[in-house]
């Protein structure tokens, strides 16, 4: 992982010091909320609904295990004795208090951590696969990239004060696990003919009240060029980018009022004009941050050991988690283990301190120290041996984060809607723990096999409804919550966004018509079709047709 | 001519967040801040109202709140009419914290 220098250090110790003496002088009086407000947003501070909100930036959603204990220690001693992990891999305290929040800020520069690049319309947090440096799918571990990223995005003069904010993700694999597409700027490794590797830059996609899937704008961009080019990029954004209208100021409306060709050409001229020198990032530099992730050494084992395998053919629980939450490693006889934030009687993505505590002590012992969140509110233990597998799950089971649900129908992505949130129309969370007792049968779940369902409280979308295979929007008119439906989103490599199908249902009625809509699914399915391949080939209609029977 | 900020209709409260805390409070008729909606004084008295926004406007100054604004009141039931404010009201419907505490 990667280590802070002596610069990276000092920024954000000096970022702590700065912001403890703006709330001082916030609580004497010496500044006004107008003052404070955009100060507090730049180091993640929100007022929500009912309290404070802190954001901790997770850059590219890798941890080590002192850094979890340190999210679990803000969360015992600063908050109500829990996290939230977002859909952008960061984590959410729900109840700070305001004097709180410096040393809690002091505390996360202890083991190199922040909230800077967590709100703001600035370049926010990076985003990446969470199966980063463990998966064979990858051409090469994203992370460097995510790093050198985050570096030069880190109090970007130039791009601290864009339109609105800016979201970059990277994956190294074509299976997209970040969804890139749904990002302002979307950053594949790809190889080209020659086999060199570079870089596929997709630009204007996002989700919010105006979804639109991302373009290709560099099918293969050199190395060397990233920055420059991302430079070049984001200074046309930030020349002609809307600041008229905050709901059409993001670049993906930049990008479709402009279209993609007239968008490329002025992208392509403001790089052929920059300075390349004070922005090319130089060999020597890439291998010293790509060093930091250099693989571990993994030890010489076979696949499918016998303590696996004699635990599979004896344990039918170990044997179903295995089989959902378990994903193949680069490395013979290691696993990627996913860690379900969905159990039954929680919110999506929720983790107790006591939990967190227990996941880092695991990371230690099974996972070389490490874990990654999900942007589907769920955790990752990259480089877990396949014959630890068996005391790993038990160990899980002591602390309810061995739920076997992961992309089954109780594996929901969801914000934190009415409940918390003050943008939202409408609850989420409830919807979702609803969803998730109504298909409480976990063979059942497994029937119906992987089923992306996602949640939103309001149109900003957070919880990315409009790629769920079914995405629900919370809406409200005069003081009764009602659900909207959206059908056919995709948020992988074919990224989609769905199709709303009319109407809005009570929370009651959207539970009733779900269940409807996946028995007609069950009925209609061919072979090994999922949800999702079943409604393509079937159509709209005739979901709908069961849905509003 | 009158200051009110409020363009509301029926009886109003006033609410604001605590700056140190954050919490949803309302004013009371003490003119003091509570965080308990049912002891909120809700009032159609301009004169009251006058002075709730004075009070307002002189403890957002003193920063012991932030964001002042009246809200509509339902007469009937004495809640707030917007959906978001009756939640500001009741509190999250799902908290973990609550589920720790059970614990």
């Amino acid at each position: 992982m990667y280590r802070y220098d002596e610069f990276d250090a000092e920024l954000v110790d000096s970022r702590v010091k700065q912001f403890r003496g703006q709330v001082e002088r916030r609580l004497a009086g010496k500044l006004s909320e107008a003052e404070f407000r955009p100060l507090r947003l730049m180091n993640g501070l929100y007022l929500q609904l009912h309290a404070y909100m802190l954001r901790v930036a997770i850059p590219y959603g890798t941890l080590s295990s002192e850094q979890f204990r340190m999210l679990a220690h803000l969360a015992e001693k600063y908050d109500r004795g829990y996290g939230h992990v977002t859909t952008r891999q960061n984590m959410q305290y729900n109840w700070p208090k305001l004097e709180d929040v410096p040393d809690m800020l002091a505390d996360l520069a202890t083991v190199q951590m922040h909230a800077i690049q967590t709100s703001g319309n600035c370049i926010r947090n990076v985003t990446c696969d969470p199966y980063a440096g463990a998966t064979a799918e990858e051409i090469e571990d994203p992370r460097p990239l995510a790093e050198l990223i985050r570096q030069w995005s880190t109090f970007h003069p130039e791009f601290t004060f864009l339109p609105r904010k800016f979201k970059i993700a990277v994956t190294g694999a074509e299976k997209d696990r970040a969804i890139i597409k749904a990002h302002d700027i979307g950053i594949q490794i790809v190889r080209n003919d020659a086999g060199e590797v570079g870089y596929k830059i997709f630009v204007g996609g996002g989700l919010g009240r105006t979804p639109i899937i991302a373009q290709v704008l560099r099918a293969f961009l050199p190395r060397e060029d990233l920055l420059p080019y991302l430079t070049a990029a984001l200074r046309v954004y930030n020349r002609y980018g809307r600041r008229d209208n905050k709901y059409k100021a993001r670049i993906k409306i930049l990008v479709q009022e402009t279209g993609i060709e007239r968008f490329t050409e002025q992208v392509e001229a403001e790089f052929s004009v920059i300075d390349l020198e004070g922005l090319k990032v130089s060999e020597e530099e890439r291998q010293r941050i790509t060093d930091y992730f250099a693989p571990p050494t993994f030890e010489t084992l076979k696949n499918d050991p016998k303590a696996l395998t004699s635990a599979i053919a004896d344990d039918r629980a170990f044997s179903l988690w295995v089989k959902n939450n378990i994903a193949p490693h680069k490395a013979d006889g290691y696993a990627i283990v996913n860690i379900s934030l969905k159990p039954l009687d929680m919110a999506p993505g929720d983790i107790t301190a006591g939990q967190m505590r227990a996941v880092a002590d695991l990371a230690d012992e099974y996972s070389l120290g490490e874990l990654r969140t999900t942007h589907q509110q769920n955790l990752v233990l990259p480089h877990v041996k396949q014959a630890d597998l068996p005391a790993l799950f038990k160990a899980l089971q002591k602390v309810d984060l061995a739920a076997d649900n992961i992309n089954l129908i109780s594996d929901i992505i969801c914000c934190p809607g009415m409940d918390f949130c003050a943008l939202a129309t409408a609850r989420s969370i409830p919807v979702s723990q609803a969803i998730a007792e109504r298909f409480k049968d976990p063979e059942r779940q497994r029937t119906i096999g992987e089923m992306q369902i996602k949640i939103s409280g309001c149109i900003n979308a957070c919880g990315h409804h409009h790629v769920g295979h079914i995405g629900i929007l919370g809406l409200e008119k005069a003081g009764v919550e009602f659900y909207q439906v959206k059908l056919g989103g995709d948020a992988s490599e074919s990224a989609e966004v769905g199709k709303v199908t009319g109407p809005g249902f009570s929370q009651e009625e959207l539970i009733d018509g779900i269940e409807r809509m996946v028995d007609y699914y069950l009925d209609m399915r061919e072979g090994e079709e999922r949800f999702i391949d079943t409604y393509r080939r079937v159509g709209m209609d005739a979901f709908k047709e069961v849905l509003y029977v | 001519m009158s200051t009110l900020k409020h363009k509301g209709k029926g009886p109003q409260a006033m609410t604001a967040n605590e700056l140190r805390d954050g919490f949803s409070v309302w004013l009371d008729p003490s003119m003091n801040w509570t965080r308990v909606f049912a002891d909120a004084l809700r009032t159609e008295d301009t004169d009251v109202m006058e002075q709730m926004q004075a009070k307002a406007d002189a403890d957002e100054l003193g920063n012991i709140v932030v964001g002042t604004y009246f809200i509509d009141i339902e007469p009937d039931t004495g809640l707030p009419v917007r959906y978001r404010e009756k939640f500001r009201v009741r509190g999250p419907s799902y908290d973990t914290a609550d589920l720790l505490e059970a614990k």
